[in-house]
């Protein structure tokens, strides 16, 4: 593996840690824990992301998922909870043991399909350096890696003068759902309420 | 036998040369993320850890910061009990009275006995309440609120605890974690007022987050970095705070910096006259104290922010004169403090002057007025500041020049920069915001009244109607 040192150690506790929460996140009986435990699997992910050397990226997933979305998500369980004793009753399990053998082989073989010639991509074509990380590269310059990196700035660059348009395109279908939502949203009695 | 050794002799020979390197290069890596993330230590602290005595390299990564963190912790934790003292004074001023004046002289021991009290108060759990998430909940708050203290930079040279690259947004996301600890407060209490409570601090801070989001990246513009002493630095090669820069920048941040730290006029999550105290209503004693903790270290690091973007941070005229290192730091430290201190007057002084907004209100402001505002203002900056770029650039007056590798504008550029933020660019969100809001009935209350009466009527004819035909 090309992983090293304490960044060997670092990836596995926070992989590990991703995934026992995910785990958690669907055999949590109330909705509130599922949301607790999938916010913890989110901030492990954004570490990861600063293990990446991707600073920016961590701090948008913090920002996004963990201080919008997932609040979002508390505010629509809390608005539709039913009582806790009601939700230990609900079985958690359909018994569709057979069909998940299934699918979680189709879904292992596929991640490993999809792994094997991403894997190439991190080794360098150098065999002598083939011991050195994607984390690694940041310091060939001399520069320390994460630290004042120019992390931001690629992803700034990137976004807006090498994929300007599909960047564009994605905002506009984000405004027509946003339209679209405050539409369905607007009742009738607003509507007569504003004229 | 002979080729198989060498060759196996060679191997491990490059192995060792490999791994050798590899360590090399790693401690090496270690150190350049050590040395640019932390602020060099002050000059004493590396000659008292010299080679014979201790390790300089754990002596300037590993126990100077322990010591930075420390200090920050214990002095802002302090300045966060005599906040809430300067709180009662305020408000008593305000108010013709005296405040605390028992404990100690002019009261100023009352911190002491306050947390004193909390600590010794029962710690009540309610029966039916979520006991992992109502203990969680707090731990939340305060761990969000005072992680952020980190990259904040409190000072010059060796008083900043770590300077990362993307120092701001750090603090937006840490901070917006805060929420999720009102709101799983507010569920896990298991009573209505908290729940009411939680489900309005999510829908406003989500909403003021977005204003407050908005209104930094004016600023950002000019100084096209994250990083927070990278901002104070960009200042001082300006040679201006970027308040005159960004007026409406200001403005809208301090506005959803209010809203966002759930102070009054805003303070719909925790209106006692309305939800008892809304979110924290079940809680008592020391789980109480942290919600408080957590809401004053907010104002701190809202008031750190806003000084550090559009007020110069601990830059101050003059103060390039001193020319001793250690007096400069701690001077600095006292400018920035300051800084602070006004803006927190600011706070007490708007609480204790208006009345609580009401929740449709609180929204139209944050949506119809403080959102526009801010996109208004990136749109207006960004087309002033490409009209001033260098004429080899595609600017049309070349108000700006290189120095270095960074855009730095002329005093021409300045004057036109601080022209146009305030001459033109307030004008003319003034209109976009008039012409948006030109049929909303928001702050009118003489129209909502208008406009109760009127149904009223409608409603009443309707009832009267049906009757006087049956009777006629």
């Amino acid at each position: 593996m090309q992983l090293h040192g304490w960044e060997a150690v670092l990836f596995y506790v926070l992989a590990f840690m991703t995934l026992i929460m995910a785990v958690f996140v669907i055999s949590a009986r109330i909705a509130v824990h599922s949301a607790l435990f999938l916010i913890s699997a989110l901030v492990n992910v954004a570490l990861i992301f600063i293990l990446l050397r991707a600073e920016f990226v961590a701090g948008v997933q913090i920002l996004v998922y963990v201080g919008g979305v997932m609040v979002l998500f508390l505010f629509v369980i809390m608005l539709v909870q039913t009582r806790a004793e009601e939700e230990a009753k609900v079985k958690l399990y359909t018994g569709q043991t057979k069909a998940v053998y299934v699918i979680a082989m189709l879904l292992a073989f596929s991640f490993i399909a999809a792994m094997r010639p991403a894997q190439s991509a991190f080794l360098s074509s150098d065999s002598a350096n083939s011991t050195v990380t994607a984390a690694d590269r940041g310091t060939t310059t001399g520069a320390g890696a994460g630290s004042l990196s120019e992390d931001t700035q690629k992803v700034g660059d990137a976004l807006y003068r090498q994929a300007a348009l599909p960047f564009e395109i994605a905002s506009l279908l984000l405004l027509v759902a946003m339209v679209g939502a405050i539409l369905l949203a607007r009742g009738s009695k607003q509507e007569k309420l504003h004229e | 036998m002979m080729i198989d050794e060498c060759g196996t002799e060679r191997q491990s020979v490059l192995r060792s040369s490999i791994i050798n390197s590899q360590f090399i290069n790693h401690q090496f890596n270690m150190l350049g993320i050590l040395t640019t993330l932390m602020f060099v230590a002050p000059e004493w602290v590396r000659r008292w850890t010299k080679e014979p005595r201790g390790n300089a390299f754990w002596a300037e990564f590993v126990l100077w910061p322990l010591i930075q963190i420390l200090l920050v912790l214990f002095i802002v934790l302090t300045i966060v009990a005599y906040l809430v003292y300067l709180e009662r004074k305020v408000s008593a001023f305000i108010q013709a009275r005296l405040g605390p004046m028992r404990v100690g002289p002019w009261g100023l021991l009352q911190p002491a006995a306050d947390g004193l009290k909390l600590l010794l108060k029962e710690d009540i759990i309610p029966l039916k309440a979520d006991k992992a998430v109502f203990q969680i909940a707090p731990i939340i708050s305060v761990v969000s609120a005072l992680v952020v203290l980190a990259v904040i930079p409190w000072g010059a040279a060796w008083a900043t605890i770590a300077n990362i690259n993307i120092g701001l947004l750090f603090v937006l996301a840490v901070s917006s974690v805060g929420v999720l600890g009102l709101v799983l407060a507010g569920w896990s209490s298991n009573s209505k007022y908290s729940l009411l409570g939680a489900l309005r601090s999510s829908a406003q801070m989500v909403s003021y987050e977005i204003g407050m989001g908005l209104s930094i990246i004016g600023a950002l513009m000019f100084a096209r970095t994250l990083s927070m002493s990278g901002i104070i630095d960009a200042q001082q090669a300006d040679g201006v705070w970027y308040v005159f820069f960004q007026p409406i920048g200001f403005l809208v941040y301090m506005v959803s910096a209010l809203g966002e730290t759930n102070r009054a006029p805003f303070d719909l999550p925790e209106a006692e006259s309305e939800l008892v105290a809304g979110y924290h209503t079940e809680y008592s004693g020391f789980r109480w104290a942290l919600f408080f903790m957590a809401e004053y270290t907010g104002m701190i690091v809202t008031s750190a922010i806003a000084v550090t973007l559009f007020l110069g941070g601990w830059q101050f005229p003059g103060l390039n004169l001193i020319t001793n290192k250690t007096v400069f730091a701690f001077v600095s430290i006292g400018v920035f403090a300051a800084k602070i201190l006004v803006l927190i007057y600011l706070y007490m002084w708007f609480r204790w002057t208006w009345p609580r907004y009401r929740y449709d209100q609180l929204m139209d402001l944050g949506w119809k007025w403080m959102i526009p505002a801010g996109l208004a203002n990136i749109v207006l900056t960004g087309i002033w500041y490409v009209l001033a770029l260098p004429k080899s650039q595609g600017g049309l007056w070349g108000f700006m020049a290189l120095k270095g590798d960074r855009l730095v504008p002329t005093k021409w550029g300045i004057a036109y920069f601080v022209a146009t933020g305030f001459a033109v660019t307030i004008p003319i969100i003034w209109i976009v915001l008039a012409s948006i809001n030109r049929r909303s009935r928001d702050f009118n209350l003489h129209a909502q009244r208008q406009l109760q009466i009127k149904l009223r009527a409608e409603r009443l004819q309707r009832h009267s109607e049906p009757a006087g035909e049956s009777a006629s």
